[in-house]
């Protein structure tokens, strides 16, 4: 269908009459098509760049009337540049199932020295999911925790949500997951001189690494000195060795020394994090009990002196 | 259409002009609401949130909260939570503490909307910030009957009783979510966004346990 020279739709072809003086050759979009999703702007920019470029009108060609397919359509996403800027661009570090994370994390608490599961699990599909959200519920349970611990700590009256201390641990917590596989990636690209890993891959597996402190913050709020040291050193240890299994193919070279020397400062860096976390939030020492006799001696004496200069 | 009856002008040939009211029911409707009054317009929003809170406490199987989403709903439930959850009389800290509540809700919304996108849900995100806040609904209930009941003697059993009231709301808050949120994923990832939500609204229930009355 397409207007004629004297203005009313026909279907016939146009014909340039010598009076015409312009030609239709596109058309507005129609109604919106109810089957789209109303989802983000990015589509409609997408389906807008379509149209423009369908200038042209074939007459033979009835198709260009309708409207481009959606851009969440599989297919068309390979011929689009998405940019930084577009959600779409991130959707490739979360292409991962159910059954995939729960298998990296039970991959994570348990080292194998034969098989390391990085080689089976993530080598092929590194994903984002997985760290980021362990680091979050490692937060969470840490803030959750430790505000247990100081709510039985201090008297009744002064417990208060402490944020500051969420934030800090918050902080400290992200500030590790991203700053030591920025240094074992320079380490290894720029010392070992082997390209092996991915900074994704590390990001990978530093963030599930940090799935064995979870149950173990809950555990740290038992008020017993030597088990809050012991489960410190048992789950850093356990981590660090699946850390270590990880990364032992890539270092084993001549210098065995240096390989058991930078492996071990792997460990020492998991562990110095999780006495970082213990001591700030949950240890109890001696000097915390005797300080909560003290004030309560204090405000007793205090109280007594009052009452007995009023006498 | 002013382009046609331009060009309709510019031939030599006699033409017959065309002339008549263009515009279309859809215009004539937008035309209207906007003359009428505004308590008009008042009560139809008001209709629309407090119908949605009804689907939030009811889930059912209509999609009214996914299609007409709204921003009111949960801008309403969120003041009033953190209005509820203040605790403490000197106003410089109630600040505090109304922002700490508000500014957890927004953020976690938009983290769970972004999350809920990235892992390919065929929901929008404001539809999924609707979502959230509305179902934020029995959680406010449970704050509302906490902060009632301090006012009763016997305070352990107290403890305990507010303790089992937010968990019920939570696990009814967490049921509305997974009834409307569920079906927005592929099966094989749909544990995937619902860890989130729970960690959430667990979140939320634990900020009401814990917050203490006016002295």
């Amino acid at each position: 269908m397409m207007f004629s020279s004297d203005g009313f739709l026909t279907d016939q072809p146009p014909s340039k009459g010598p009076s015409q003086t312009h030609l239709f050759t596109s058309f507005p979009n129609s109604a919106v098509d109810l089957n789209d999703d109303d989802d983000d702007d990015d589509l409609l920019l997408d389906n807008k760049s379509n149209i423009t470029q369908s200038y042209a009108y074939k007459p033979a060609n009835e198709e260009n009337l309708s409207l481009p397919l959606p851009a969440t359509n599989k297919n068309n996403t390979n011929n689009e540049q998405l940019h930084i800027w577009q959600l779409e661009y991130y959707q490739k570090y979360f292409q991962i199932d159910t059954q995939q994370v729960l298998e990296r994390l039970l991959g994570s608490i348990t080292p194998k020295p034969n098989r390391s599961y990085f080689n089976s699990t993530i080598r092929h599909n590194p994903d984002l999911y997985g760290p980021f959200w362990v680091c979050v519920t490692f937060i969470i349970t840490v803030a959750i925790s430790g505000n247990i611990v100081a709510y039985f700590q201090l008297p009744d009256t002064d417990f208060q949500i402490d944020f500051s201390k969420i934030t800090l641990s918050a902080i400290l917590i992200c500030l590790y997951w991203w700053s030591m596989p920025t240094v074992v990636y320079f380490f290894f690209r720029y010392y070992i001189k082997c390209n092996e890993y991915t900074f994704l891959e590390l990001l990978c597996i530093y963030g599930y690494s940090l799935t064995i402190f979870i149950p173990v913050s809950i555990l740290w709020m038992i008020p017993i000195a030597w088990l809050q040291w012991l489960l410190t050193i048992i789950a850093s240890v356990i981590s660090g060795s699946v850390l270590i299994v990880a990364f032992w193919p890539s270092v084993d070279s001549d210098r065995k020394s240096f390989n058991a020397l930078s492996m071990l400062v792997v460990l020492f860096a998991h562990l110095f994090m999780a006495i970082c976390i213990m001591m700030v939030f949950f240890h109890v020492s001696d000097n915390n009990i005797n300080s909560k006799i003290e004030t309560t001696m204090l405000s007793t004496m205090a109280s007594s002196t009052t009452t007995t200069s009023k006498v | 259409m002013s382009d046609d009856q331009s060009f309709f002008l510019s031939t030599s040939k006699p033409i017959e002009i065309i002339e008549g009211n263009i515009t279309s029911a859809s215009n004539q409707n937008e035309l209207s609401t906007l003359d009428e009054p505004i308590i008009e317009t008042v009560k139809r929003d008001l209709k629309a949130v407090l119908r949605k809170f009804g689907h939030a406490l009811i889930p059912r199987q209509s999609s009214t909260l996914l299609q007409q989403w709204d921003l009111w709903g949960p801008l309403i439930l969120v003041t009033v939570l953190a209005i509820l959850l203040q605790s403490d009389t000197t106003t410089a800290s109630s600040g505090m503490q109304f922002a700490e509540i508000f500014t957890l809700v927004l953020i976690g919304s938009v983290m769970i909307s972004i999350n809920s996108q990235l892992l390919g849900g065929k929901i929008s995100f404001f539809q999924s910030v609707c979502v959230l806040g509305y179902c934020l609904l029995p959680l406010l209930i449970a704050a509302f009957s906490n902060n009632l009941l301090l006012y009763l003697p016997y305070r352990s059993m107290l403890h305990i009783i507010r303790f089992l009231i937010v968990m019920t709301a939570f696990a009814w808050t967490m049921y509305a979510s997974i009834r409307f949120l569920g079906q927005t994923q592929q099966p094989s990832r749909r544990m995937l966004a619902l860890y989130p939500i729970f960690l959430f609204y667990f979140l939320v229930s634990w900020l009401i346990i814990l917050r203490k009355p006016f002295k």
